[in-house]
C-alpha cells in the first residue's frame, strides 16, 4: 500500500510541476526554477554521499559546465541546446581526469581537493583571458528559447528530472549495493569484490557530469557568466544545507529539503542581501550535530513510534 | 632513507643557489611567504596530530584574529604588533567554546561529518563577519611595514621576516611544549592514544579542548601579522585552510620540520611564478598541483606496501 501511496504522489507531483506554468505568473516561475536547480544540486551531492565521499566542489563544476556551455556557443558556434549536454560531457570528462587522480586516496583528501575545485577553475578562467573572457566573463547574444518564462521553466524541470532520475538508478541498481557496501566498510567491500575505485569513479563522474548539465541550463538560461556568478559559494552552500537538512542517502530528503529551504532561501536573500549565507552555515552545524539524519530520519522515527503504538 | 634524504636537501639547496644567482628577491620573498604558510599551517597540524580533527574553519580563525585586531586598534589606536595578544586571546576564547559546544560532540562522528561540521563552522564565521562588518576591504597602513634593506643594487622589502620569525618560533616553542612540559607531554600521548591517556589519569577531553584553544591562539596571533602587511575581507581565511591542509598532508601528522620544509617549496615556486608578467596570475594554483602529487605519491606507496 505505502509503494502505491508513493507512487501516486509522485505522479501527482509529477503533472503538478509540469502544468505548472499554466497557473502561476513570471516571478513564482523564477523562484520555481531556483528551487529546482538547488533541489537537483543537493540530489546529485548526495547520490556521491552513498558512497561516503563528501564532495565541496559542487559550485566548482557547476561553474565549469555554464563556461563549457558558454564557450561552446561563443567559440564553437554551437547551438544553445546542443552546449547543454556539451556541458555535462565535458564535465564528466573533467571529472574523470581528476578522479582518476585522486580517487585512490579517498575520504578527507577527496573532500579537500574538491573543496578547492571552484577556487581552481575560476583562477584558470581568470587566466585564459583570450579565451574565456577573464574576471569580466561573457554575454551569450541571446537567452535560449528567447527568455520564455514557461520554456525556461521546462528546461530546468528537464535538468531536475535527469538528476532525479539518476538518483533513482543510483537507489534501484547494482550501483547501490556497491556504494552502500563501500560507505560501511571499505575493506569487507574489498573483500566481497567490489571494484572500490572504479564504482566511485562512476558516481563521481556522472554526478558531476549532471552538475555540469545544471550549469549549462543555469547559464543558457541567463545569458551571461562570470567568475563571480558561476562559482558562487551559493551553489556548493546551499544544496549541501538542503541535503542535510532533508535527509541524506535517499532521493526524497533532497526534494523535501529543497521545497522548505529553496522557498525559505528566496525569502532570506531580500531579507538579508549580504550574508544570508551564514544561515545555511548554522543550519549545516545544527544538523550534523543533532539530527544527522535529517528531517527524513527525524519523521521515520516518529512514524516508526506510531506504529509500533498501534501494534 | 638517509641517502634519500641528503639527496633531497642537496637537490634544494642547488636550487637555492641557482635561483639566488638569477633572482635573489624571488628567494627573499618566497622565504618570507614560506613563513606565513607554515606559522598558519603548524597550528593546523597541532589539531589534526592531537584532536585528529581537520579543521576546515582554521583559515576563518586567523581571520577573524585579524578583524578583532583591526578593530581593536582602530579604537583605541594601538599598534597590530601589541593588540596581536588580545587578538590571540579572542580565537583562543572562541576556539575553547567552538570545542566545547561543536567539536566536542562530533569527536565519535564519522570522519565526514566531522568535515562537514568544520565546513559549516567556517561558513558560520566568514558570513557572520560580513553581515557585522560587509565584505568591504580594510587595511591598516603602518610605516615600518615598509622597511627595506638594500645590498649592493639588491633592494627588498624585510617587514615580512616576522612570519619567518613567528614559524621558526611556532616550531620550536610547540617543540619544547610537547617534549618538556607536563601538559604538553600529556597532550602528545593523548594523541597517540587516547584510550591509554585516559586509563593513565589525564583528561583527554580536556587536554583537546586546550590543545584546540591554543591552536586558535597561534592561528589568531598570525591574523594580527597578517593585517599588518595585508588588507583583509571575510573571505581572506579560506585559501589558507587549504593551503595549511597540503603542507601538512605533505609532512606527514606530526612532523613539523616537514611543515617547514613543504612551505619552503610551496612559498618559493609561487614566488617564481609571481616574477613573470605571464605567469604571475598561476601562482595560486601551486598548491593543488603539490596536493595532487602528494595524493599520488601515498597511493603509489600504499600500492607497494
Amino acid at each position: 500500500m505505502n509503494k502505491n501511496l508513493s507512487r501516486l504522489i509522485t505522479l501527482v507531483a509529477a503533472i503538478l510541476a509540469i502544468f505548472l506554468p499554466s497557473f502561476v505568473g513570471a516571478y513564482p516561475l523564477q523562484v520555481a526554477r531556483n528551487v529546482m536547480l538547488y533541489m537537483a544540486l543537493a540530489v546529485t551531492w548526495d547520490m556521491l554521499l552513498r558512497s561516503g565521499q563528501i564532495s565541496f566542489g559542487i559550485a566548482g563544476l557547476f561553474g565549469l559546465g555554464a563556461y563549457a556551455s558558454v564557450l561552446g556557443v561563443l567559440r564553437a558556434g554551437m547551438p544553445a541546446w546542443v552546449s547543454i549536454p556539451f556541458a555535462a560531457i565535458f564535465c564528466g570528462l573533467a571529472a574523470l581526469g581528476i578522479g582518476f587522480l585522486i580517487l585512490r586516496l579517498r575520504s578527507t583528501y577527496f573532500s579537500i581537493v574538491t573543496l578547492a575545485l571552484a577556487e581552481i577553475f575560476r583562477i584558470i578562467i581568470h587566466n585564459l583571458h583570450d579565451f574565456t573572457g577573464g574576471p569580466e566573463g561573457v554575454v551569450l547574444k541571446d537567452v535560449i528559447f528567447g527568455g520564455a518564462a514557461d520554456k525556461l521553466y521546462w528546461l530546468t524541470l528537464g535538468g531536475l528530472a535527469v538528476s532525479l532520475g539518476a538518483s533513482y538508478w543510483f537507489e534501484k541498481s547494482r550501483i547501490h549495493f556497491a556504494l552502500t557496501a563501500i560507505r560501511n566498510n571499505e575493506t569487507s567491500a574489498k573483500s566481497s569484490g567490489v571494484n572500490i575505485f572504479s564504482w566511485l569513479l562512476v558516481a563521481f563522474v556522472v554526478t558531476s557530469a549532471i552538475q555540469g548539465l545544471l550549469g549549462g541550463i543555469f547559464v543558457q538560461s541567463y545569458g551571461f557568466a562570470t567568475p563571480e556568478s558561476v562559482f558562487d559559494a551559493n551553489f556548493t552552500l546551499l544544496p549541501l544545507a538542503i541535503a542535510l537538512l532533508g535527509g541524506i542517502h535517499s532521493t526524497v530528503g533532497p526534494v523535501l529539503g529543497a521545497l522548505l529551504l529553496g522557498l525559505a532561501a528566496e525569502w532570506l536573500k531580500l531579507q538579508l542581501p549580504y550574508g544570508h549565507l551564514v544561515v545555511y552555515g548554522i543550519i549545516i552545524i545544527v544538523v550534523i550535530l543533532f539530527m544527522p539524519q535529517g528531517l527524513l530520519g527525524i519523521a521515520r522515527k516518529t512514524f516508526r513510534a506510531a506504529d509500533r503504538r498501534k501494534a | 632513507m638517509t641517502l634519500k634524504s641528503r639527496t633531497a636537501i642537496i637537490l634544494s639547496l642547488a636550487a637555492a643557489v641557482l635561483i639566488i644567482l638569477w633572482k635573489p628577491t624571488v628567494l627573499i620573498y618566497g622565504v618570507q611567504q614560506a613563513g606565513l604558510y607554515a606559522a598558519i599551517a603548524i597550528p593546523m597540524g597541532l589539531v589534526l596530530g592531537i584532536v585528529h580533527i581537520v579543521n576546515l574553519a582554521h583559515g576563518e580563525f586567523m581571520m577573524v584574529a585579524a578583524y578583532a585586531t583591526y578593530f581593536a586598534c582602530k579604537a583605541t589606536g594601538m599598534d597590530p604588533l601589541v593588540a596581536l595578544i588580545p587578538s590571540a586571546a579572542v580565537t583562543a576564547v572562541l576556539g575553547w567554546i567552538v570545542y566545547r559546544l561543536t567539536i566536542r560532540r562530533a569527536l565519535k562522528a564519522p570522519e565526514l561529518n566531522q568535515l562537514i561540521l568544520t565546513f559549516g563552522l567556517g561558513i558560520a564565521l566568514s558570513q557572520g563577519i560580513n553581515i557585522l562588518f560587509t565584505s568591504q576591504t580594510r587595511k591598516i597602513s603602518l610605516d615600518y611595514v615598509s622597511a627595506s634593506l638594500d645590498i649592493g643594487d639588491l633592494t627588498f622589502g624585510v617587514w615580512s621576516f616576522i612570519f619567518v620569525v613567528f614559524a621558526a618560533m611556532y616550531a620550536y616553542g610547540l617543540k619544547f611544549f610537547l617534549t618538556r612540559t607536563t601538559a604538553g607531554k600529556a597532550a602528545l600521548a593523548v594523541g597517540q592514544n587516547p584510550k591509554g591517556a585516559a586509563i593513565v589519569g589525564i583528561d583527554v577531553d580536556r587536554t583537546y579542548g586546550i590543545v584546540f584553544a591554543i591552536a586558535m591562539a597561534l592561528v589568531g596571533a598570525m591574523g594580527a601579522l597578517f593585517l599588518t602587511r595585508s588588507a583583509i575581507f571575510p573571505m581572506v581565511g579560506a585559501p589558507f585552510t587549504m593551503k595549511s591542509f597540503c603542507l601538512v598532508a605533505m609532512a606527514g601528522i606530526g612532523n613539523i620540520p616537514g611543515i617547514l620544509a613543504a612551505s619552503l617549496l610551496l612559498g618559493v615556486s609561487e614566488s617564481i611564478l609571481r616574477a613573470f608578467r605571464e605567469t604571475r596570475g598561476w601562482a595560486d594554483i601551486v598548491f593543488f598541483v603539490l596536493i595532487i602529487a602528494v595524493i599520488l605519491g601515498r597511493s603509489i606507496k600504499r600500492r607497494k606496501s
